[in-house]
């Protein structure tokens, strides 16, 4: 850690993590920190810049890599479940007479 | 549509990979404990361990998958059933949207003889009677009332002091029972009066038209005066009174009142809700202070952050807990609404906590001088002098020009969180709102940034505590299933 400027970094391999997962946990985690991502040939590198000096570097990296992690299950949650969450989404609206609305708007 | 509607297997025991993931979401309550969320907001509580189980398809555990299977978060393959009752789940949630508009606001004046601190409105001696709605706006804003769908129709007076305008308010009930006649709809009418100018004329004609009272009591007399001023420093004793009176005349439930945590008030949860049952007032709606007009300012209450609003809150959920405990039957309003969410397929309908938003679609307000805003809180953010959720004038603006306007439809899209950053994913999106009108005034656009947000901060804040209570406490979870059909 470089304690003058308070910069943290954490590497992580890109063909464990996706460049998105990284970019969710950086928002979710802006009211603690603000994160530079630098794509290098085989691994993300995340540099954070904590806000405060209330948390421990070890605790920043801890949530960190504890967000990126569930945001990785949450990616797959919702890509193993999109099908059956449209086929909700149609069921859910299919009689709502929007479908004739727009036909007799067109 | 009963030709897609398979039976369910009859076996209940499921082998590894028997199953698949309905959509879901989850929120860590704790580090080793999740609550998982469907569409619609029903709930199961699970480790991480056996998250990642159900998720490999090796979980054993034939209790565990019956539970996620109940709740809709687990499949069958093959099966129909379940997709079918989240659609129709997920369209009752839904249904008020074709019916929008219950609630008509009524700002009948803007005098008032009280200087509260925390007031959000521009408030105006008793004397300026300019200030004043007349007949003719009044008329144009029930003819463009009556033009909402919704079969239900809720017009509640406001100011000011809207009592100081008391012949209106008369005028108005009769003009909309009139016109009513030729509607059909299920009209309700209520007053939010800080009483003080209650008198039996007042309380005859409630009693005459079926009247609803609502009023505020901040707490305890000190508190409840300090915060809301008025000649004589006799607001506390005014309110009291006029719900003694309401009670009496009226009936215990003809009367509700409304609180406002201000900093004075935090360390006081115990004593407001005592005051509360000390008068009979069996509901308590524990609300934060909205970030507008005069309470940003110094004195004017709003100095606390989300933190030490969650410690308060949590410490007036206990106390009213406590005392159903003991056998008095009272409800923490706002924790009543998310139980609705939360263990029913209905949605409340609260402003605050509904996508897309309830501006305009679950309320419409009449200001004085005809000035139609898509909320209250629209209202009092125009009396600053931001007028973007002004959405038309009474007097030149037709129904769909103040339902299908921009100043309504953009912040409706660019809130919805079912495409807002951050929400999309959240496990509480089916129980929160978008609430765009604080967005608007705290971070300068309809989405802000949630992780920044002090509305998302707050309420993922009181879901997570209902949440943990109902996980750990079967008696809470009793009383929010009680509360949920309030």
């Amino acid at each position: 850690m470089n304690q003058a400027k308070r910069e943290l970094t954490l590497t992580f391999d890109r063909a464990a993590v996706d460049l998105d997962a990284l970019q969710r946990s950086a928002y979710a985690m802006a009211a603690d920190v603000t994160v530079d991502i630098r794509v290098l040939s085989t691994e993300y590198v995340c540099t954070l810049f904590p806000r405060g000096h209330e948390a421990s570097a070890d605790e920043i990296q801890h949530r960190f890599r504890s967000e990126v992690n569930d945001q990785i299950l949450r990616a797959r949650i919702a890509k193993e479940t999109e099908p059956l969450r449209n086929l909700v989404f149609a069921l859910a609206f299919s009689q709502t007479g929007l479908v004739e609305a727009e036909g007799e708007a067109g | 549509m009963s030709s897609m509607i398979k039976l369910e297997r009859s076996a209940t025991m499921l082998a590894p990979h028997d199953w698949q993931l309905l959509p879901m979401r989850f929120h860590r309550l704790d580090p080793d404990s999740m609550v998982l969320t469907n569409l619609v907001g029903e709930h199961e509580f699970v480790t991480s361990g056996e998250l990642h189980d159900v998720m490999d398809g090796t979980c054993r555990d034939q209790e565990l998958l019956a539970r996620l299977r109940a709740a809709h978060l687990i499949q069958v393959p093959g099966e129909t059933l379940p997709a079918e009752l989240l659609a129709i789940k997920l369209r009752t949630r839904m249904r008020r949207l074709p019916d929008s508009t219950g609630l008509h606001i009524f700002v009948v004046s803007l005098r008032c003889e009280h200087t509260c601190r925390y007031c959000q409105v521009s408030r105006q001696s008793s004397a300026k009677q300019e200030f004043d709605m007349t007949e003719e706006t009044a008329g144009r804003s029930l003819e463009l009332a009556f033009r909402s769908p919704s079969p239900h129709m809720k017009i509640e007076f406001q100011g000011g002091e809207p009592l100081l305008n008391f012949p209106l308010i008369r005028w108005i009930t009769a003009e909309a029972k009139r016109m009513n006649s030729g509607y059909g709809k299920d009209l309700a009418f209520v007053i939010a009066t800080n009483l003080a100018l209650l008198d039996d004329e007042i309380l005859d004609f409630c009693a005459a038209e079926d009247v609803h009272i609502s009023t505020s009591l901040d707490g305890p007399r000190d508190l409840h005066n300090g915060n809301r001023r008025r000649p004589g420093q006799d607001s506390w004793q005014q309110a009291v009174a006029g719900i003694e009176r309401v009670q009496a005349r009226l009936g215990p439930d003809r009367v509700s009142a409304l609180m406002t945590t201000t900093e004075a008030s935090l360390g006081r949860a115990a004593e407001v809700i005592d005051t509360y049952a000390d008068l009979g007032l069996r509901a308590v709606f524990l609300r934060p202070i909205s970030p507008y007009g005069f309470a940003l300012r110094r004195r004017g209450g709003a100095n606390y952050d989300v933190d030490r609003w969650l410690e308060f809150y949590t410490t007036g959920l206990d106390r009213i807990v406590e005392l159903n405990r003991r056998g008095l039957p009272m409800v923490e309003v706002y924790a009543s609404i998310i139980a609705t969410k939360m263990l029913t397929n209905s949605d409340p309908g609260y402003v605050d906590l509904t996508s897309p938003a309830g501006i305009g679609i679950g309320a419409l307000v009449y200001n004085y001088d005809g000035d139609i805003y898509a909320s209250d809180e629209g209202r009092m953010l125009a009396e600053m002098g931001d007028h973007t959720f002004r959405l038309g004038n009474v007097h030149d603006s037709s129904y769909a020009d103040v339902m299908l306007s921009e100043a309504l439809l953009n912040p409706l899209s660019q809130s919805l969180t079912l495409s807002a950053p951050m929400c999309t994913t959240c496990a509480f999106e089916p129980y929160c709102g978008a609430d765009p009108v604080f967005h608007h005034a705290t971070a300068g656009d309809f989405t802000g940034h949630k992780a920044l947000s002090a509305f998302c901060r707050r309420n993922m804040g009181v879901f997570t505590l209902l949440l943990r209570r109902m996980r750990d406490d079967p008696y809470f979870r009793d009383l929010m299933r009680r509360w949920a059909q309030c």
